[in-house]
Formats: structure tokens, sequence, C-alpha cells
């Protein structure tokens, strides 16, 4: 198994990066609505539901917690205007779900917008928004988050999953990068984010126990960092990790010194926000797979001694 | 990558021949060494070297079927065992190559029975494979595929019996890298052993690994292999 302080390690420092290039998570309040205003909300979401993640395992050393909980202030506060901007959202693009998706993980930390929460409440209403198109696997996650915002969804989530890629557990030989992330993002929403590994029914995880070593030293010798690092979190994620020390080693070599991972292979070169827009995710699921990884790797610790 | 002369020659001849061993599997017909006619001693050499890169599947046809190899075949086959001895430092797959080689012949030229070449070749040590990782452990088992033969223990089979699961993720593993070769190699041991998973989807896989990698003769061979190998299974 991977020295926990490594694993660990991966995700301090991609917090300092995160927090050094916080004024990458920037919105583009001038674009012409028809562009498409909600495109730059991903970014501030995923940053939102991985320091939730951070929050919940309580693994963070005390300077990872502080930019952690900074970073979420800025991002609110500054990126989103006090949760305003995802109002305006809303107002722009009714039924899309970005705004609501990106709403929840803060809502979840204590931060609030009533004009948000009124208008999720009716679209929630609405069979449009219970009818729009999405694929098996984002459908199976808005379903989550509505059921932790507190509603019932109107596609229960266990009539989603066997549409999904993974469930129907098909020749491991034939995944690719597309289907690698529908695969990991089933499992994050099937976990609540690798809050539940034992919510993965049992033939998904046997599946993944049998295959995912495979996928994961694939994607390790591509040098392919952002979904090597989705693989991990998936490994944290199993009832019975690996915490494969080949793959984290490799992991953390990638990273930078100061805390970028890159996409694939090395950084690219560019104007500093080309570079976030390409280095945030990973540098993000770095953060994750650390947290989750240190978290696991510290519970079997507590079993062994216990 | 350029190839040099003698390289490219060889590789050749060696693809000529797995053709004329596929077309045997497929009619279940002679091995024709069609390519072998004249024997002069440039051809001759490189025939036989074509015959070591080969191996025991040269009169694979032979094994599976009841049907007696062509004297010539045999001829050329028993030189080549005789003309590559492998060194004591080889590494073990070599060994075991030619090991294969030998039972081969001793099992297929009757003139050799009650001579010392008709005794069984004392078997190599195969502890190299219990000690591999998977990835390793499939590319050994997959150049040593010749050895994947119903019904013909020995140790490096049994190797391969004591771990399904790490061949077959050797087998996603070669499929991903499109080392055709391999995931045909590592495919015929799986239609041979106990306990390979569902999920991988063995009868699909090598369809689909003829269907991209079968211009090949060498993959080609491995593919028709493994599906006789299967047949004969059912049979048991």
């Amino acid at each position: 198994m991977t020295d926990t302080r490594l694993m660990h390690t991966v995700g301090v420092r991609a917090l300092e990066w995160l927090w050094a290039h916080r004024d990458g998570f920037r919105l583009e309040p001038d674009v012409d609505p028809e562009v498409g205003f909600l495109e730059r909300f991903k970014p501030v979401g995923e940053l939102a539901l991985i320091c939730r993640v951070l929050f919940r395992e309580g693994v963070a050393g005390s300077r990872q917690a502080e930019l952690a909980r900074k970073l979420l202030d800025h991002t609110w506060r500054h990126t989103l205007d006090g949760g305003r901007m995802l109002a305006r959202g809303q107002c722009i693009e009714p039924l899309s779900p970005i705004p609501f998706e990106v709403y929840l993980p803060y809502k979840e930390l204590g931060y609030s917008e009533p004009e948000v929460e009124r208008a999720t409440v009716l679209y929630h209403r609405l069979d449009s928004w219970a009818a729009l198109e999405l694929d098996p696997t984002r459908r199976l996650g808005l379903s989550a988050f509505q059921r932790r915002f507190g509603f019932t969804p109107r596609t229960p989530e266990t009539d989603i999953v066997g549409s999904t890629w993974l469930a129907r557990t098909p020749e491991p030989w034939t995944v690719s990068g597309h289907i690698a992330y529908d695969v990991t993002h089933t499992v994050f929403h099937l976990t609540d984010w690798g809050e539940h590994p034992d919510a993965l029914p049992p033939d998904i995880a046997d599946y993944l126990a049998m295959w995912l070593p495979v996928w994961i030293d694939d994607w390790l010798d591509l040098e392919r960092w952002d979904l090597l690092g989705e693989l991990l979190v998936v490994d944290a994620c199993l009832p019975r990790p690996t915490l494969d020390e080949r793959a984290w080693e490799g992991f953390a070599a990638a990273q930078q010194p100061d805390g970028a991972m890159p996409a694939v292979r090395t950084l690219p070169e560019g104007e500093p926000d080309e570079v976030f827009d390409v280095v945030y995710h990973p540098t993000l699921v770095a953060a994750f797979a650390s947290v989750l990884a240190t978290s696991r790797a510290l519970t079997e610790l507590t079993h062994v001694t216990s | 990558m350029e190839q040099s002369g003698t390289s490219a020659l060889l590789q050749g001849a060696v693809q000529d021949i797995a053709s004329d061993v596929v077309s045997a599997l497929r009619g279940g017909d002679h091995v024709r060494m069609s390519g072998t006619g004249a024997m002069d001693d440039v051809e001759g050499s490189l025939t036989l070297a074509a015959v070591r890169v080969l191996g025991a599947d040269l009169l694979l046809p032979h094994v599976l079927f009841p049907t007696p190899p062509a004297p010539e075949a045999l001829a050329v086959f028993r030189r080549t065992v005789e003309a590559f001895p492998p060194r004591p430092d080889a590494a073990p797959t070599v060994k075991w190559s030619h090991w294969a080689m030998s039972r081969t012949l001793r099992r297929l030229d009757t003139s050799l029975a009650g001579t010392p070449a008709g005794d069984q070749p004392p078997e190599q040590d195969a502890g190299w494979l219990d000690e591999a990782t998977w990835q390793v452990l499939t590319h050994q088992l997959a150049v040593l595929a010749p050895l994947a033969v119903p019904g013909a223990d020995c140790a490096v089979a049994r190797a391969a019996q004591r771990r399904p699961v790490d061949v077959a993720r050797g087998f996603v593993r070669a499929v991903r890298r499109r080392d055709w070769q391999q995931a045909a190699g590592a495919g015929r041991w799986l239609t041979l052993i106990d306990g390979v998973p569902e999920t991988l989807g063995l009868e699909t896989g090598l369809d689909f690994v003829e269907l991209m990698g079968g211009n090949d003769p060498r993959v080609a061979l491995q593919v028709q292999a493994a599906r006789v190998v299967r047949a004969a299974g059912a049979l048991v």
C-alpha cells in the first residue's frame, strides 16, 4: 500500500495551487447570453464539491482546511457574487440544471441564496425539468443532487442505474477515455462522492475490483493524469481500495512543484487563464483523490490497530 | 524504425509459415511449408530460424487433429530443434520454447521411439512466473502460447492455471494497447484455463482481436488455435 504521506501531500500542494490561482475561477458576465453564460460555472461547482468532501472526511491539515474555506468564501462572494450569479444563470436559462448543481454543495456548506432555492423548487415541479434528455450518468447525478437538496427525485436513482454503461458490466477491453469518465462519475454519484462506498451495488463493486487495476495501469502509462486521478478516486470509493503504489507514485511525480497537476503528460504553456482552464480540473481531481485515499488509508490503519 | 534486411526477411518467412499453419488449422490439413521447397544453405537456414521463431506451433494442427505431419515439415522441425539448443544462461522463455518443440517432436516423430531423443525432456522451472506481475506474466505466457495445448500439462500451464484473473487482466491490457499478438496469445491461454471472469467477454474479445489484428498471420494463428482449443474443451 502507498505511503499515506505521499497521497496526503498531493492534496496539500493541489490546494496551494488552487488558492494561488483563485482568480481563474471567473465567470464571463458580459458574454452574449446566447453563447452560454453557464459554461464557466462548472469549475466553481467542482471546487465546492471537492471542498465539501475535504471537510467531510476530516483528514485535511489545518492549512489545507483553511485554504479550502478561503477558496469557498472567495468563489461564493466574488465569483458568484454571494449567489446572485446563480440566480442570474437561472433567469437566463431556467431549465438548465447547472446553477442548481453548483448551488447544492455551497448550500450543504452553509451558504444560501433564497432566490436560487425558490426557482429550484418551482423547476422541480415542472414536467419539463424531469423530461430533460440527459445521458444516464448525468441524470443519475441530478437525481442524487435532488435527493440531497431534500426533494424526492422525479426519476428515482435506482431506476437510472441500470441504464449506465457501468451497471451493465460490459467487456472491460472496450473502455475508452470517454467511457472511463462515465464510469468514474457513475461511481461518484452512487457513493455520494465517496461518502458511502457500501452503496455501490455488489456486482459493480466486484466488476471494478476486477478491472480497475488494468485501467489504472493503462492510463498511468499513457500519462493521462486527469483521468488517472479520477480512477484513483474510484479506487478509494471501493469497499476494498488498493491505493496502488505504482500509480500513486507516478501521479505524485507528475505534479509540479507549485502543486499544478497536468491534464496529459506535461503542463501546457500559454496565457494564465488558458493554462488555468486546462489545469484546474486535474488539480482539483488530485485534491479529491488525495483526501479520499488518505481517509481510506487512515481508516484501514484504525481497523488494523483496533 | 527501419528493419535490417535480414530481420525483414526473417519476419517475412515467419509470416509465410504462420499462414500455412493457419490454413491447416482452418482446413484440418497438413502444414504445407509452401515457401520452403528449395532448402539450399541460405534459404534453409532462414527457414530454420523462422521455424525457431514460430516454435512448436509449426506442427500444432497435427497435435490438435489426428493427422500425421508431412515428412518434410517434420524434418525441418527436427532439424530446428537440433540446430538451436538453448544455452544454459538463456532466458526462461527460450528454454521453455525449446522444451515445447522437443515435446511436440517426441509426440509426432514415431522414428524417435526408443531412442534417447524420444525421452520426455526434463521440465524447466517455472517459478519466475509465480513471482511476475500480471503484466509480465501475460507477456511471458503470450510468448509461450505454443504451450497452451489441451491435455498437455507442464509447469507453465500450471502457473497460468493458478492466475486466471491476472491473465484476463493482461488480455485487457494487451487489447487496450493494440498489441494484438500478445492479446491473441493470452486469449489462447484463457480458453484453456478455468476461473476466467465472466465479464471479460473472451469469445467476442478473440473475435475483436482477429478483426483488428488478424491480417498478421501470427495473430490469426493464435486466434484460430484458441478456437480449436475451445472446441476441444467443449468436447471434454
